[in-house]
């Protein structure tokens, strides 16, 4: 569905590359997750992708469409939530997706099914203007969806919502999934590409790092780990041992059989700590 | 691209709608046909008034009516009253052997002397038609001064139409907006087109209310569309780098108040400057402008003078677009 070769790309055009030599295939209906810390790129390639930015070097096709060549028609298929919340403050909720669904050839969405979903449903009539941000991000993720995109670009979708509209979003994400779209996810925020993320790819400094799924990245790069609480005597102890080490094993073993256990749990790698194994870098 | 010209077009006039400052410009044509019709004279006015006594000779009350504005009052007390106001006003008052005159002292000598000359043509019965002289007329059919009110009006809102754009095209900037239209198939030349629409349709409809309000509305608006749209076309480029270029709509409203210099410029130098001055406006979209609505008011102009003076309006225009092009291109993306 997308395809990206030998990516490069130069704000000021002189060589200094933002990007650096980016490939992937994207298949259709899969959620690829595109994760780096800030500054890393992502936002470029994304922008690249949906004709925001000229493509300088490379190839890039979405949906058959060349974004060298973008045809107007790309434009009906594709979708995307700003991480930046960009409505017009002056026009209701109602009248902003009313307003760009109209700019759309294709048959669009009714305005008030798509505020319903995102919570929005009793603020239709509302100028955006006096939205809170999480209120206005929920619009513009309404927005994305109006014409039925085939490939949806998400830029940080849950960034500044409180956990129960996050979760919400999260669902909705999973059900347009379902429903066949494929998704190209740009995020820092490890646990929501862990819990969308068919595969990823981590960036850094222009460059991707890696790309695969997040079970397999688990599988390759996290230790698997017990955090184990037991008493002895009065005090409470708390360790945490390898399954795969054989003295770990045996220490873990000694543990269950003499002491009384208080809690115990295994620990996986956390993406994030993948990201930093990999890359040497936070995510921040 | 029509549908999402008109889209985007319908979308701004509501916006403006709901915008004071937007509404404000759009009721400016109408404000200033009022001004104009409140403080400019019509061609039949004239500055001369009279003060006389009431019912004292009605023949010559009406003898003086043809040629002054004459006011009427109960006694001479109540004339030297009215004289003594700020205004020039000459008092007629009966004496025994004929009428004397009664000024403030501050009046100028040529509304003095034309007082006197209307009292002594009547009391010596001289009407227009004694006269010898042969009346040769250019055709004029309006008052000068009427006329380059409403033109200097058209040109003004003309620009208030690049106003307009200019305000529309900050709101997509603070909102951040340009991106999310350059994601639907809506090309950059139907957008530039829709944001245009308004600042066009504001000058037409505001230009011709102007003239029918203010007692123009039998000229050409044929010819009169051609001026306003090449004049437009220059409103229309800075309102577009200037809402590109600015971030706040005081600062894009003060910028495009710039264009207000070239304007006045150029009407200034044909009222008021001779021959030998007009080449260093020749520079001036509006000095061409003017000259073109200024022939249109008269209804003297050709469609030749009409094509010229449009087309230099255009070349001009031409030239700044030439410069400005690269700069809202980079702008919109």
């Amino acid at each position: 569905m997308i395809t990206v070769k030998n990516l490069f790309h130069s704000y000021n055009k002189d060589g200094n590359y933002q990007v650096k030599d980016v490939s992937f295939d994207i298949e259709k209906g899969e959620v690829f997750g595109f994760l780096g810390p800030s500054g890393a790129g992502k936002s470029t390639v994304q922008n690249i992708l949906t004709g925001l930015l000229q493509l300088q070097q490379g190839e890039a096709t979405l949906g058959g469409y060349d974004v060298k060549n973008m045809s107007k028609d790309m434009f009906n298929k594709i979708g995307m939530s700003f991480e930046q919340s960009n409505v017009y403050s002056k026009l209701t909720a109602k009248e902003n997706l009313h307003f760009y669904g109209k700019l759309f050839d294709n048959p669009t969405r009714d305005p008030m099914e798509l505020l319903k979903l995102v919570g929005l449903a009793d603020k239709a009539d509302i100028r955006a203007g006096e939205f809170s941000k999480g209120m206005k991000h929920r619009l513009t993720f309404a927005r994305s969806m109006i014409n039925n995109p085939e490939i949806w670009f998400l830029d940080e979708p849950t960034t500044g919502l409180d956990p129960s509209i996050a979760a919400d979003i999260k669902d909705i994400i999973k059900q347009k999934n379902k429903e066949g779209i494929t998704i190209f996810l740009t995020t820092h925020n490890m646990f929501i590409a862990d819990e969308l993320c068919d595969r990823v790819a981590f960036i850094v400094d222009g460059e991707i790092k890696l790309i695969d799924s997040p079970e397999n990245l688990k599988l390759q790069y996290g230790d698997k780990l017990v955090k184990v609480e037991y008493f002895q005597g009065d005090q409470v102890l708390q360790k945490t041992l390898s399954i795969v080490l054989p003295e770990d094993k045996e220490l873990l073993r000694n543990i269950i059989e003499n002491h009384e256990i208080r809690t115990m749990h295994t620990k996986e790698a956390t993406l994030e700590e993948i990201f930093i194994k990999v890359t040497g870098r936070g995510l921040i | 691209m029509f549908k999402r010209i008109w889209i985007i077009f319908i979308r701004d006039l509501k916006v403006n709608s709901k915008d004071f400052i937007s509404l404000y410009i759009l009721l400016i044509p109408i404000l200033f046909a009022v001004c104009i019709n409140l403080f400019a004279p019509g061609i039949n006015d004239t500055t001369i008034n009279l003060a006389l006594i009431e019912g004292e000779n009605q023949d010559q009350v009406e003898y003086l009516q043809r040629f002054a504005k004459v006011e009427l009052f109960k006694n001479t007390e109540e004339i030297e009253k009215r004289v003594e106001k700020r205004d020039a006003i000459i008092g007629i008052i009966p004496k025994i052997d004929g009428y004397y005159l009664m000024s403030q002292g501050d009046e100028s000598q040529g509304i003095v002397d034309y007082a006197k000359l209307l009292v002594s043509f009547y009391e010596l019965d001289i009407d227009t038609e004694d006269s010898k002289g042969e009346l040769m007329e250019f055709g004029r059919s309006v008052p000068p001064l009427k006329k380059s009110l409403v033109n200097t009006s058209i040109l003004f809102i003309s620009v208030l139409g690049g106003m307009l754009i200019a305000l529309n095209i900050v709101e997509e900037k603070v909102d951040n907006t340009i991106s999310a239209i350059n994601l639907t198939p809506t090309s950059r030349t139907s957008f530039v087109l829709g944001k245009s629409v308004i600042g066009v349709l504001y000058a037409v409809f505001g230009s011709i209310a102007l003239l029918f309000i203010t007692g123009f509305g039998r000229v050409n608006i044929l010819q009169l569309l051609l001026i306003l749209l090449v004049t437009s076309l220059l409103s229309i480029l800075v309102g577009f780098i200037q809402g590109l270029t600015n971030t706040d709509i005081i600062s894009a409203a003060a910028s495009i108040k710039l264009l207000f210099l070239p304007l006045i410029a150029g009407v200034l130098s044909i009222e008021i400057l001779g021959d030998k001055w007009q080449k260093f406006f020749y520079w001036n979209p509006f000095y061409w402008a003017y000259k073109g609505n200024d022939i249109i008011l008269a209804k003297s102009g050709t469609w030749g003078q009409i094509l010229v003076y449009s087309g230099l309006v255009l070349l001009l225009s031409g030239i700044v677009f030439i410069f400005l092009a690269p700069k809202i291109r980079k702008g919109l993306e």
